[in-house]
This record gives structure tokens, sequence and C-alpha cells, in this order.
């Protein structure tokens, strides 16, 4: 090749595309965050949204929405945001996903569809998650959220119990597919766990509303204060009510504690109760609300899931010095790692290897400390984690004011209590036909945390999706198999 | 010289001096109520009766001159029978069940502090409890027994007015107020009115305090001897813990303060010399104003287009860099009077030496006190120590801080905030309108990370690297001799002005005006109450044939003093009701949630009926709501039923807001074949309600009252310990109550094998088992009331854990009421229908 050629070659390269970046998204700093309950990213621009958007290959075989429980058209919703078309991108990606909004800000994409990402395998994936909730928000704050044609009126009508992640996308695919739906919700506002459980700052409220009103738009009815198992059995709700199906999404909401001496101390909580006070109750609002804030000093907060993750920043917000106790290593918490990485930036302090003992009060039983022993990482243990072993003669004491137990919930027993022949696990968690969602009890169907426990957002989301196509097919006649009458 | 004798001792008195002042000047101690040290005598109690050999009768001590040779006995047997009798027959008007109660110091050790209700029923609801002179009078004088039952007038409780609550039910009539408001303004604004059993202090023709044209001075408040006057602000915080003294920076009169102190805070300010009262921002602003909850607490420094709180060396750091290029004529600070003389000597050096500029401004308030300050010319950079420059005016600067307490209009210009102490948290000088010079005391503790104007400037000119004022303090000594020793003016020879004449009251501090802080001001300038909501339906006119909306209030009433019975339209939980169960309301969408008993339902109407107690917020918006009104919020019927089974004979103890509940229990018990003995206690007769009710679903009804007023005295488990020792059989025993009620029920039939249950009432928020709020412990166990309960084995109850937890939020809600604005909450219209008996 001549030097002619070379210099050709050179300054006319066979036209091979320079991949940006991974877009940051830009967000409050560490130091304002921590003292106020506004959200913390500020979400792309359209500028930042288009530049991301071009990262995608656009696969033929796209693996990100086999990582996604829903299966949420990716590539598809990704070239319509590169096209600048947001609106219409908004409007495909909620053919598959309800709840656009909600899962871009809450959905652990690092474990689902990024993570099978192609070009994540040498750079850093498509950020699919912040594009989500990009042309969502796009879509709302634009006013463009459009009502979608329905199919007629089929006539049958679902009862969806629990407006939660589950509840809201099980209403939302039956009432387009032209069933009427009635939500029936416990506590005064929608949303489930988005409401009393995630905080502001991770998930502002205004977005769950927003979410709430399109369903209300598509016709679903909710009824709020209204507690099943207390004011309607399931049975009157397929009986006397005339419902066709019952969806069961009604989730984790009994709070697990540590079973240690001193946990119902004054100023031990459960992480349920301590970010309903704040989210739901509105308390950080106090004296607007009537709720009053647990504004204390010192706060320890045990567990090292998501849970802690809000509960701990929550604490920060209201002014505390906030220790995370948790019996593992850091890289052992079920925790997101962006949640475990804001709440170190902000501020919240881990005590890692450490397991309480009990909860130390005063006269008064008021919390004054929590004694906790330090621990070793052992052989691992079923679940693949280095088991943790406590170091003999460590232990030591946190002083504490407050006491956040955020270390799961179980199922609420509620329901499965009142209707004997639901058949459930050990675990009070409603046993069903994982391929159809339906339970022992025929025309009865349920997703979410009371099936598996507690999880998350999207998982509760991706099984109501397949209950909600399994109630369709039975409304309609099809032969559903009900478990216990398949065993037999 | 006069020469007299006090049981046995010879004593000599003072011309024109009473007996008792002498007495009480030797140290013999004459019991006596209406007498009030900074009033003239009056002899209206009659308690101070004393025996004076030659008189005739038992002449009053406070009212009789000494003279010489009088021979006084003041505690012979005859006279303390008197004296009880006396208070016998004052109490008879008065709640006094408390102080006949065998269980009195039980519950003293078990509810130390008052409980905040509306209308006071007992001292355990009374917010003078700690200081009440009725109380110790009562002790001292042995009393223990009415004569009679007593009367309670069924009197509304005030709350229309600013800053006083006033309960006549607890007044009296011993007059201090009428004769205080007289002895100090000349007439008196409030009389006694009526005659006999139906007389009353109030204003003459019905009209509130604010209407009367009251200058709120808080005198009858300071001298009320019961809880029947309250300063609003402070009046469920007890005897404070502290008192201390400063003078008032809110004008130039340079009053002595006196400050009631909890836990660093001024929970009220007093006239130190009773004689001469406060004007009303004296009174009753200063606790309200130190502790607004907006009060600035933390530095701020803009980063970017926000301000962003920050450390005290950030902010300064921030501040003396901004500060540097505008050394000079361009650079101006401003402040007003109302700080010490110390302060105003730094700023001053702070502007001279660091920034070089003679522009140390003061501002000059007007007769309302608003001052301003224009900019002299050319100045481009401001240090503010408050709002005194128009927000027009500081667009047009380059640089503003502000050093200030409240956030205004000009922190949105500002780069820098300082959070800065103020009036009662600061120490110094200050010089009154007569160039007399008043010391300050550093009384109370600032808010969060809050420093003095004279530190903060020091600190600054620290972070800019200066040293030009390091030896200011002996500048500063020699500036202040010439202002002579400051005295505190704990004896005024007049009225301040501001407290006879309202229009000479200032209306602003460090260029705030107050009223917008104070509601209770506002109130005064506009002359008129707050209307908290619109007006609501009056009952009357819902037309009866329209269906009622959900959760609609159908009735209410007040059936016993501050128990209301509510019955709201809530279909689904009138269907599914059963004996036992709860439910939780939401007044409106910011109330919290409250469980209350379902006393009564009617499935066919879709109606439910609730006794609720009036005793915080939240219950409090549901006391004052009207018929017609609806709540915003009823879930339930929740909590597992009532275990009804054809046990025997079943006794149910209730009392308080317990009674009601028992209604549904008894006819469920009744229904299932049970012998229903209802056993109800109250403190005096007209506690109790529903005995109609009671008596027609029972098959015997036995009422008791602390005071003997009715039935059997003492508490319900009198009464079933009683009949369990007449060999009566008992097979189980349910009962609702209050939690003392319930523990002392639960202790005392611990041994004699009584299967007893207790309905539980600990703090709840969802009450389907979702937050574990109210965890109880219930034979060693972890138990949720609101799924596992209400109804638990009595005997097996943590009762000490069950009350600690439910007091868990009582000094969040005290302070809360130290940064909320109490008369927002107290006001209400009085449109009739709202059970508070005003029409």
């Amino acid at each position: 090749m001549s030097e002619m050629e070379k210099q050709e070659n050179a300054a006319a390269p066979k036209p091979k595309k320079v991949r940006p970046p991974r877009q940051p998204m830009p967000e409050q700093a560490p130091e304002d965050r921590a003292r106020n309950f506004r959200e913390v990213p500020y979400g792309y621009t359209p500028e930042m949204a288009m530049v991301e958007a071009s990262r995608c290959l656009d696969c033929k075989k796209p693996k990100c929405v086999e990582g996604c429980p829903v299966h949420v058209d990716i590539p598809g919703f990704i070239r319509l945001i590169q096209q600048g078309k947001f609106v219409e991108s908004a409007q495909h990606l909620k053919e598959q996903n309800a709840l656009p909004a909600i899962c871009g800000r809450v959905c652990p994409q690092e474990e689902q569809c990024e993570s099978l990402c192609i070009i994540g395998i040498k750079n850093e994936p498509v950020a699919v998650g912040r594009l989500e909730r990009f042309v969502a928000d796009y879509e709302r704050n634009a006013g463009a959220v459009a009502i979608p044609e329905l199919p007629p009126a089929t006539g049958k009508r679902i009862a969806v119990i629990g407006a939660g992640p589950a509840g809201l996308t099980a209403a939302g695919d039956l009432v387009r597919m032209g069933h009427a739906v009635t939500v029936f919700e416990a506590l005064q506002e929608p949303g489930g766990v988005l409401i009393y459980g995630i905080p502001e700052f991770r998930l502002p409220k205004e977005i769950v509303k927003a979410e709430v009103d399109y369903l209300r738009k598509l016709g679903v009815e909710f009824v709020m204060d209204f507690v099943v198992g207390r004011n309607a059995s399931i049975q009157e709700l397929l009986t006397e009510e005339g419902y066709h199906a019952v969806f069961i999404g009604s989730g984790a909401g009994l709070p697990a504690f540590l079973g240690i001496p001193g946990e119902n101390l004054v100023g031990v909580y459960s992480a349920n109760e301590y970010l309903t006070r704040s989210n739901l109750m509105k308390s950080y609002l106090f004296p607007k609300y009537d709720t009053p804030p647990i504004r204390r000093q010192r706060v320890a907060v045990v567990g090292g899931g998501n849970v802690a993750m809000d509960a701990a920043r929550t604490a920060l917000r209201l002014g505390g010095d906030v220790h995370i106790v948790y019996r593992r290593a850091k890289e052992q918490m079920p925790a997101r790692i962006e949640e475990i990485h804001h709440a170190e930036e902000e501020g919240v302090h881990m005590k890692l290897l450490t397991n309480p003992k009990r909860i130390i009060g005063d006269d008064q039983h008021r919390v004054t400390g929590i004694e906790c022993i330090q621990m070793e990482l052992g052989e691992p243990d079923a679940s693949g984690r280095r088991r943790p072993v406590p170091v003999e003669g460590s232990e030591f004491v946190i002083e504490a004011d407050t006491v956040v137990i955020a270390i799961g919930n179980n199922p609420n027993p509620l329901i499965p209590r009142s209707m004997p022949d639901l058949a459930v696990s050990r675990w009070g968690t409603i046993l069903v036909d994982e391929e159809t969602m339906a339970s022992s009890v025929p025309g009865v169907f349920a997703a979410g945390d009371i099936v598996s426990g507690a999880a998350t957002v999207i998982s509760a989301m991706g099984q109501a999706r397949t209950a909600a196509a399994t109630i369709n097919r039975y409304v309609r006649g099809e032969d559903i198999v009900f478990p216990s009458t398949k065993n037999n | 010289m006069i020469e007299l004798t006090i049981n046995g001792n010879s004593v000599h008195a003072e011309e024109g001096e009473t007996l008792l002042k002498c007495a009480l000047r030797h140290g013999i101690e004459i019991p006596h109520l209406c007498n009030h040290p900074s009033l003239p005598p009056y002899g209206a109690c009659r308690i101070c009766m004393v025996e004076v050999e030659g008189m005739r009768g038992f002449p009053t001590s406070c009212t009789t001159p000494a003279a010489s040779g009088m021979v006084v006995r003041t505690d012979t047997p005859a006279l303390q029978e008197l004296r009880r009798n006396i208070l016998g027959l004052m109490m008879l008007e008065h709640p006094s069940a408390c102080l006949l109660c065998g269980r009195r110091d039980l519950c003293d050790e078990f509810r130390p502090q008052a409980e905040k209700v509306g209308r006071t029923t007992g001292c355990h609801t009374c917010n003078n409890k700690e200081v009440c002179e009725v109380r110790s009078l009562s002790e001292e004088l042995g009393f223990s027994e009415l004569p009679v039952p007593p009367l309670y007038h069924h009197r509304p409780i005030e709350r229309s007015d600013p800053f006083i609550d006033r309960d006549l039910n607890l007044c009296i009539l011993c007059g201090r107020c009428v004769r205080v408001c007289k002895h100090q303004h000349g007439t008196s604004i409030i009389e006694f009115v009526g005659r006999s059993s139906i007389s009353r202090i109030g204003e003459a023709f019905g009209r509130t305090l604010l209407e009367a044209d009251c200058r709120f001075c808080g005198s009858c408040v300071d001298v009320c001897p019961t809880g029947s006057l309250a300063d609003r602000y402070a009046k469920w915080f007890g005897k404070a813990e502290s008192t201390a003294e400063t003078t008032c920076l809110f004008c130039d009169e340079g009053c002595a303060l006196s400050l009631g102190i909890q836990q660093g805070k001024v929970v009220h300010a007093q006239a130190v010399d009773p004689d001469k009262p406060l004007c009303v921002l004296g009174r009753f602003a200063v606790a309200p104003f130190m502790n607004g909850f907006d009060r600035l607490s933390v530095p701020q420094l803009r980063v970017e287009d926000s301000l962003r709180e920050v450390s005290w060396d950030e902010a300064l750091a921030g501040a003396g860099e901004k500060l540097l290029p505008w050394k000079g004529e361009t650079f101006a600070l401003v402040f007003d009077s109302a700080l010490p003389l110390e302060d105003k000597f730094y700023l001053k050096a702070f502007t001279e030496q660091v920034m070089q500029s003679p522009h140390a401004l003061e501002a000059v308030p007007d007769s309302k006190g608003k001052a301003k300050v224009v900019l002299p010319h050319g100045v481009k950079a401001v240090l503010s120590l408050g709002s005194f420059i128009d927000p027009a005016e500081a667009e047009g600067l380059e640089l503003l801080i502000l050093q200030d307490v409240y956030p205004g209009a000009l922190i949105e210009k500002a780069s820098v905030v300082f959070p800065a102490a103020m009036f009662t948290e600061v120490a110094g000088t200050t010089v009154d309108a007569s160039g007399t010079a008043r010391p300050l005391f550093a009384a109370t503790v600032p808010p969060g990370k809050a420093r003095s104007d004279r530190q903060i400037v020091m600190d600054l000119a620290g972070a800019m690297h200066e040293t030009v004022l390091s030896d200011l303090e002996e500048k500063l000594a020699a500036s202040l001799k010439a202002t002579g020793d400051p005295v505190l003016q704990c004896i005024r020879k007049t009225v301040p002005p501001a407290a006879a004449d309202p229009s000479l009251r200032r209306d602003w501090f460090r260029g705030r005006y107050l009223p917008g802080l104070i509601g209770g001001l506002r109130s005064l300038e506009d002359g008129s109450s707050f209307e908290e909501k619109p007006a609501p339906l009056p009952s009357d006119n819902r037309d009866p044939a329209a269906p009622p909306q959900l959760f609609q209030i159908i009735r209410k009433r007040e059936v016993a003093p501050n128990n209301h019975e509510i019955v709201f339209y809530a279909p689904s939980v009138a269907k599914k009701a059963q004996a036992g169960q709860f439910v939780i309301v939401m007044a409106d969408e910011k109330s919290e949630r409250v469980p209350y008993t379902l006393c009564d339902w009617d499935a066919e109407a879709g109606t439910i009926t609730l006794v609720v107690q009036e005793k915080g917020r939240s219950s409090r918006k549901l006391a004052l709501m009207q018929a017609g009104e609806c709540a915003a919020h009823i879930v339930g019927p929740l909590g597992t039923p009532l275990d009804i089974q054809n046990f025997g004979t079943v006794a149910l103890l209730g009392g308080c807001y317990g009674i009601g509940a028992h209604i549904a229990n008894a006819k469920a018990l009744k229904e299932a074949g049970n012998e229903v003995l209802i056993i109800m206690e109250a403190r005096s007769h007209y506690l109790h309600y529903y005995l109609e009710e009671l008596a027609a679903v029972a098959d015997e009804l036995i009422v008791t009252t602390i005071d003997g007023s009715n039935g059997i005295k003492g508490h319900a488990i009198d009464a079933l310990l009683r009949r369990m020792q007449s060999g009566a059989r008992i097979d189980r025993a349910i009962t609702v109550g209050c939690p003392f009620m319930m523990m002392v029920a639960s202790k005392e039939t611990k041994e004699t094998g009584l299967p007893m249950f207790a309905a539980l009432n600990p703090i709840m928020l969802d009450g389907t088992g979702m937050c574990g709020a109210c965890r109880v412990t219930v034979q060693g166990e972890t138990k949720f009331a609101c799924v596992d309960g209400p109804f638990f084995d009595a005997h097996q109850i943590d009762w000490d854990e069950l009350k600690d937890r439910r007091n868990a939020y009582t000094d969040a809600e005290l302070n809360s009421l130290l940064t909320t604005e109490p008369v927002a909450h107290a006001h209400h219209a009085h449109s009739g229908g709202c059970g508070c008996g005003r029409s």
C-alpha cells in the first residue's frame, strides 16, 4: 500500500460507528438531597435520551427482552426514541407495561434487561431503565397521555384485591381486554407499596397518582377503605357480588421481627411502620399533616435490602445520624447496588458483619441502644452466600434512640384466614400454578408478594400479567386447571 | 406598733396590715384561695377564716385588719371542719372526683403527665394539674367527701379567642380574674354574670373576649387558681422545668419578662411584676415567635441556583470569599434596634474595620416597629440582619447575605444565609425608651445551629483572616460604661402603653410582620376569628329523602363532657360489624388514622355509632365536625370479634369511651344465652351516658362513681369484687376503657381465678397487621392488637409496656404545640350541631 493510499485510508476510514459512553443521569448532589424529600435523579433531557438510545444495536434477537419479566419490546421503544418520537415510544412501551414511569425507577434493571445487553459484555449496557423513565415522564409532562381505544365490553366483572403493583397491572391489562374491573384497597390511597413503602425521593407520589388516574380513565373502578376478608370474603365477591373472577394481589404486608429481646420497646419500628408514617401519612410534611414524624438523633436500621436503604435514607432526611446494621458483608446485601451507593453517598454509615443480639431500653421502655455481635464469613450456606458466624466475645453496643427492623415481610394472613379452601404454603403464601397463576379455588388467581413472598415490584407485575391473561381466558369460558384439582 | 397574738405567739403587725398578711409574714400558714398577693383583699371564698376572741363568728383573715391586743386562732378543729365544708361546697361545681379517688396515687404514678383533652373532667386530664391550688388545698384540708352530688354546668369550652382557652366548668368563682382585670385596666371586661347557681364569669353580653375588646394581657390566666383559664400555647406543658428573667425586645419599653422554660425552649412569658401586665406581644407572642416551625436553623450557601444546607465553616468561607471584592463604600450592613448593644458594637466594628465601609446602618422603626433602610448610593453588597430592604431594591444588588431568624422574600436573592439567635437566646444589654440600660440574658437555646449575631460577624472576620477585631472587648466595655449598669425593670411605675392601648402595639420585629407569623395576632388585627373550614351543611337542612354520602355524619351529640357520639353512614362497615370490633377513622385527608370501637350499628340503615373522645389533633377534628359533614375515610370492621359463647354469667366492666362499646357486647352475649351483668364506672354522675340503653340490654346494670354521686362509690372493679365476695358466681369478665381502669381491674382480680379479657387500644396505623405499631406483649409473646386483638387475657398483658407504648408520641405531640399554629386548630364556626354547646 502506497503512502498515498495509506493517507486516503486514514482520511476516509471505513465508517465505524463511535459508540458514545453510557449517559449518566443528572441527580441532586448528595449534600442537597440528604436533607430534602425531592426525587434524587432529575432524569434525562431529550438530548441525553437520544444519545443513549443511539447506543442500542437493535439486535435481531434481543436478549434484553428475555430478561424482562413482562417482556417489554425494548429495542422497539428505543428505536422510537432514536427517531425523536417520544410520545409514540411511551405508547408502544405501555402496550406491555402499564406502569413504565414506575418501573423505570424501581426495577433492578442491572439484574434483568441490562444484565443481558450485548453491549454490556464489553462496555456498559444501554440504560434501558433510564430511557423507559424518560419516555414515560415525557409523555406525562407533555400532557400527551392518550386513552387507547378499548375493545367492546365483555360483560365480565373482575375483582382485584389490593391496589399495589400487581393489582394495578392486572387491572390495567384486564380493563384493556374489555372487562369491568373493580380494585379493592384497604388503605386510603391506591398504590400499595408504591405509596406506603417506597419514599418520595425515590418514586414521587405524583407519578403513582398519574398512573392510577390513567387506570381510572380506562374505566377501572377503585374502592378504597375496603378490606377483603373483613368487608367481604372472596366467596362473597364471587357469589353475592357477582364477580366472575377474583385476582389477589394483597402483597406481603406482615412485618417480620428478629425475635430478640427488647423488640417491643418504644422507638423500635418495623420498616413498614416507619416508612408508612413518612410516605403514606406524610409525617415529613408535619405540621401540615397530623401524623408526627419520628425525628430522632441516632437511628439504627437492621437489614440490607432495598427497604432498609429506604428507611435509612428517610431517617437521614428527618435529621438523624443513621447506621445500617447488617449481618453479612456489603457484597451480599440484597439491595440494589445503586441504592447502597446512594445511601452511602448521602452519609448513611454501614455496620457490616454485625448481628443484633438484643435491644436495650431505659425504665420508660425507650430504646437506648442495640447490642450486637461481630460476625465473620464462614462456609457458603444453602443460598450460596458465605454464612456469617459470630465472633466469640465480640459483643458491642450501638447507641440508638430509634431502631428500624427491615428484615422483610411475611404474607398477610387476613385473606387466606378468611378462605379455608385456599391452599397456602407453610410460609403462608398462596399456592398457584406458576404457568397460569391460578389458585386452588376456581375463579381465584393470585400474584405478587402474596405468592412469592417479599420480592420486587416488577416480578409482581410479571406475575400479574400472566394472571390477567389467564383470567381473560377463564372468563371467556376456556378450561383453566386450578392446582388442587390438577393434583387429584 | 401593733401587737397581737396568733396561735399563742405574740406577733407584730404593720399599720393597715390584714391578719392573713401578718400571719403569712410570720410563717403562720392560713389556708386561703381567693386572696392573691397582688390584689386587694376580697373575702369571697372564706377559706381563710379565723377565730378572734371577742369577735362574733369567724372573720376572714384576708379582710380583717390586725389590731392591738387581738387574740387570734387559725387552726382549731372547728375552723378545720368549717374550711373542709366550705371547700366541699366549692367542689360541688368543680370536677373534683379525682381528689376523692382512693387510687389517686396509683393514677398519678401510671400517668404522671396530664392528658390533653377538650373539656376537662378530672385531674389527670387537667392542664393545671401540676400547679393546681385547689389540689394542694384539698390535701391540706383533708377533703374527702362531697355533701351532695356535684353539679356540672356543661358549659362549652371557649376556644374562639386568640391565645386563651376558657373552660368555665372548672371555675370556682373566686373572682381573681375579674379583680385583676379591674385592678389593671381600671374596668373589667369580664364580670360575674347571673346569680346563684347559674352565676358565672364572663363578658356581660356573651361576647368573646376579642369582641369585648380584651387587651390579652393574660393577667387573668396568671392569677387563676384552677385550669379554668389557660394559655393555649403553654397549657399542656405542665409546670415549667425552670424559669428565667430577661428584658422584652418587642419594643423599647424595656419590660422584664419571666420565662417558663422546658427543654431549653420558652413555653410562656409572664410579667415579673404581676401588678403591671405585659402587652399581648410580651405575654403571648414570645413563645410562638421563638419556637416557630420555620425558624432558620442551618447555614445555607447558594450553589448554582439553589440554597444548600452547609456547615458553618463552609458558609463562612463562602461568605468571606464573596465579601472580599466589596470592601469599601460599596458595602453596607443593615440591622435594627432589636439587638443588644454589644451586637451592634461588633456589627459596626465589622463594617468599619473589616469591610472598611462607613455604612453600618441601623434601620429606624416607625411607630408600628416597621424598620426600613434606604441604601446609600453606590452600595452593591449588603449583609442584612432582617428584612429591612425592599425586595425590588435587593434585585439591584450584586451580593446579598442574610443573617436572619425566619425565611422571607429576600431569601430568594441571598447568596448565603446565616441562622441567627435572637431575643431570649442572647445575652447583652439594651437601652429602653427612657435611656435606662436593661440586661438581656441567654435563657433559651437557639434552634439548630443558629449563633448570636456578634458571634457570626466575629466568625466571618475570622474566615476572612482578619484580626482587627481581636481587641474589641475593652473598647466595648468602655462604650458600655456610658450606659450605666443594666437593671431589670421588674417593678414598673405604669402599665406599658401597648398593654393599655392596642393601637400602640408594634407589629414588626427584625423586619418581620408578627401577625404574619402568629395566628393569634392575626385575629387581633382583623378582629375576627379564623374560619378553619367552609361553613358546613347544617344538619336540619339536609334533605331527608336524599341518600347520605359515604362517611357522612348523620347525627352527633356530646353524650358526656368531651365524649362525642357520632353516627356515620358507612354501609360496608355496618353490614359486617360484630361485637368487639373497631374502625379506623380519618377525619380529613391530613388526619392521623385513629382506631375507635364500634358501639353500635344498623346494617339496614348502613350506619355505625362511635364514641369519640377529644384527645389529640385528629380526634379534635372529629369532635369539631358537625352533622352533615363527611369524614374522609372509615375502614372496618377490624379486629377479631369478641368470643361469643354461653359462658354463664358475664360481667362487662366499662368506663370512659368503653361505656359505649359494651352495648354491642352485651347484646351479643345475651343472645348467646348469658346472664349479663354490666358495671359502668365514671368519675361522677354527669359522666355516665347510655345508662338507659345499657339497662335495656343487660340483666343487671350496676353504676359506680368515684365521687359516690351515683351508685356505688369507687371503680367498676370495686363493685365486681364486692359482688363476688357476696358469693355471686361470675364466669367471665370483659373490661373496656382506659388502660388505667383495665390495668386496675386486671391486677385486682389476678388472684381470684376469674377469667378476664381486656380490649386493648394501642396506637395503630393500618389496622390490618401491616405495620406492627400495635404490638403488645401477652404472656411473653408479641401480639398485634389490630388482628390478634383487641381482646386479650387481661391477666397476661404487660400493662407497663402498653402504657409506655401508648405514650410514645406524647412528647412529640407536645413539642408539636410549640411548632404549630394552635389558634387555627382552636377556632371553628359556631353554626350549631358540632356538640360544643355554643350556638
